[in-house]
């Protein structure tokens, strides 16, 4: 299945909502620590041939991009999270000279996640490590709102996928917050582990339950009814779990990444809940995600600065 | 690849539904934990709902002990660049907001970043320092540039004497001597002068503070891979060369002891691009290129020695 090497470090992997056969990844400087950003848009060929992913597009910044999320309503617009706590709005059927569309200055440390409104597709929500959420429309030039109760680095926030108004957020101060845009305070607050929570994602089939990854090497799935105790508790990272994904097309599978550079996948409903294990990264594995339009098909990116996208069972080094 | 197949037919807007829309219902048993969701763009529900705050900038040392955020009570770690290190505290969080920035007015005034942001990327955008090591540093000039001569909100005690004394020396053309707060005119008229030498060195120093920050925070992420992360570190310091050798370059120059320039054939100066190394085989282009807007004299430029190129 086809790789891509970046100049850079990959941060962050996402599928078009749009188009099957294309991605996007942000890719920092010397492992986001200092140096300039890469955003890339990559197409699968979808055949064996030299060159089976190609970068039609890529853009610059003067700062490690940390995340970026496909816009749901344009299939050309993308944004990028900037550690200098910007974020870009790109639009990928202009020129390089063109592009940022739009560049948002307010949180006031590095820009840590993003993620597009799934259901009314109008807006985003970005977070940082100055401990905020922000909420940003497209038809407003300022965030529309802040959201302060975090008390430490906000590394993940994400929408509910059927609820318009609700999203969480996950943080340092290892705790994951539920709001609703209309309340002015979280509507929920979920001690969920006992070191930072690096990422949280949503159950795309049941609306009450949602996953944490956490320094703590655990993997924890949550039921916002009753979040005294997880559902289940995922072991099997040797290190701190970058990143939790629940697959859009099965209620049970999560994908997750972890800074022991494997990709795991694992249906949280069974006793031995790992059902996939690729190690094919050579360094952290920071980025992944799965495709909403191919069922099966994942991507993932890591500090080694390949883009893998394969099809769940195989080989993600595999020759085409 | 098995992909184009499964394409699922796109709605109205051209955006293919999500599987989970297709499946219906709500997934889970019993009664659902959130309010319906309201009718209407998520602006129109937000500013419907009294909770919009358009545009707040919150600094982050203002929130340090605000209660009723620390729900489990637990002691939490200071963050790096909140620890000791007094200019930094509004040097850095001004920053994000005035460089670069389309809508910089808020809270730390859009002039002096305007200024300075510009500057900087003029100066420093495209150059080894500037889009690497420091790039940390002329966002933060913009926020000081806030802090010092705007306004009376965080007052010029954190500034005033130390840094705005030195300021003073290089005739900002401020109306009082060091940046007295005078929120109706912050900035005095007209353009100001390019940074000066101690300007310079904070710039550089809020890059260094941005810096560990970054690395600190890793190192937190790792706590247990922590041995992997160093190795990770330490291939970036060979790749990036010899950070301590700069820094005791730089330290000497400021003790007046004169050091022989740096080959050029590994580094350039802040007005070329930085070189493709061997694992780099795309050089910088592009949105980094230098503007050569802004002559640099007696700036943060000839301290590290390029005047030689």
């Amino acid at each position: 299945m086809p790789s891509f090497k970046t100049p850079f470090q990959g941060y962050s992997v996402k599928f078009s909502p749009f188009h099957p056969n294309l991605l996007a990844v942000a890719t920092a400087q010397n492992f986001g620590i200092l140096g300039n950003g890469r955003l890339h848009v990559l197409s699968l060929s979808g055949g064996a041939g030299p060159a089976p992913i190609t970068s039609p597009f890529s853009f610059d910044t003067a700062d490690g991009i940390y995340d970026l999320a496909w816009s749901e309503s344009h299939d050309s617009l993308l944004i990028a999270a900037v550690a200098d706590g910007s974020l870009k709005l790109l639009d990928t059927s202009l020129p390089p000279t063109a592009n940022p569309v739009r560049s948002l200055s307010e949180h006031s440390r590095e820009a840590s996640s993003l993620d597009f409104h799934p259901t009314r597709r109008d807006s985003f929500l970005s977070s940082s490590w100055d401990d905020s959420v922000k909420l940003w429309a497209l038809d407003r030039p300022q965030s529309l709102r802040t959201f302060l109760e975090h008390s430490y680095c906000v590394y993940s926030v994400v929408w509910h996928p059927r609820h318009a108004d609700v999203f969480a957020s996950a943080s340092g101060d290892r705790t994951v917050r539920i709001w609703d845009v209309r309340d002015p305070n979280s509507t929920q607050v979920v001690p969920a582990h006992d070191h930072e929570i690096l990422t949280c994602d949503w159950n795309k089939y049941d609306e009450c339950v949602f996953a944490t990854g956490s320094v703590d090497r655990s993997i924890r799935v949550w039921d916002v009814r009753s979040h005294r105790a997880p559902l289940s508790v995922i072991e099997g990272h040797g290190y701190a779990v970058r990143k939790v994904k629940f697959s859009p097309h099965n209620a049970r599978i999560i994908g997750s990444c972890s800074y022991d550079m494997s990709v795991c996948f694992w249906d949280y409903g069974k006793e031995d809940s790992c059902i996939g294990r690729y190690d094919h990264h050579t360094e952290f594995a920071v980025g992944i995600d799965m495709s909403v339009l191919v069922e099966g098909l994942v991507a993932s990116t890591g500090w080694d600065g390949m883009v893998y996208a394969w099809q769940l069972g195989t080989d993600p080094r595999a020759p085409m | 690849m098995a992909s184009n197949a499964q394409q699922p037919p796109p709605q109205g807007d051209g955006r293919p539904p999500k599987p989970w829309e297709q499946s219906g219902g709500s997934g889970s048993s019993g009664p659902s934990p959130f309010k319906p969701p309201s009718a209407g763009s998520t602006s129109d529900v937000v500013e419907a709902s009294g909770t919009a705050k358009p545009g707040e900038i919150v600094p982050t040392a203002n929130r340090i002990g605000t209660a009723n955020t620390n729900a489990l009570g637990r002691p939490l770690p200071a963050r790096p660049w909140e620890q000791n290190y007094g200019t930094t505290n509004y040097g850095g969080y001004g920053s994000s907001l005035s460089y670069n920035s389309g809508y910089g007015s808020g809270m730390y005034g859009g002039l002096g970043g305007g200024t300075y942001g510009g500057m900087g990327g003029g100066m420093y955008g495209g150059g080894l320092y500037g889009n690497s090591m420091y790039r940390g540093g002329y966002g933060g000039y913009g926020g000081y540039g806030g802090g010092l001569y705007g306004s009376s909100m965080y007052g010029s005690g954190m500034y005033g004497s130390g840094i705005g004394g030195t300021m003073g020396g290089y005739g900002m053309g401020m109306g009082g001597p060091y940046g007295v707060p005078d929120p109706n005119d912050p900035y005095g008229g007209g353009p100001t002068p390019p940074p000066g030498f101690w300007i310079s060195f904070l710039r550089v120093m809020q890059g260094v503070v941005n810096f560990f920050g970054r690395v600190s925070i890793l190192i937190d992420q790792n706590t247990q891979a922590f041995h992997m992360f160093m190795t990770a570190l330490l291939q970036l310091f060979d790749r990036s060369g010899m950070l301590y050798g700069e820094l005791a370059r730089f330290a000497l120059r400021l003790l007046g002891v004169k050091t022989k320039p740096r080959k050029v054939d590994q580094w350039q100066g802040p007005d070329g691009l930085r070189l493709p190394g061997p694992e780099d085989p795309n050089p910088v282009q592009g949105f980094t290129k230098p503007q050569k807007a802004v002559p640099a004299q007696g700036s943060w430029d000839n301290v590290w020695g390029s005047e030689t190129n």
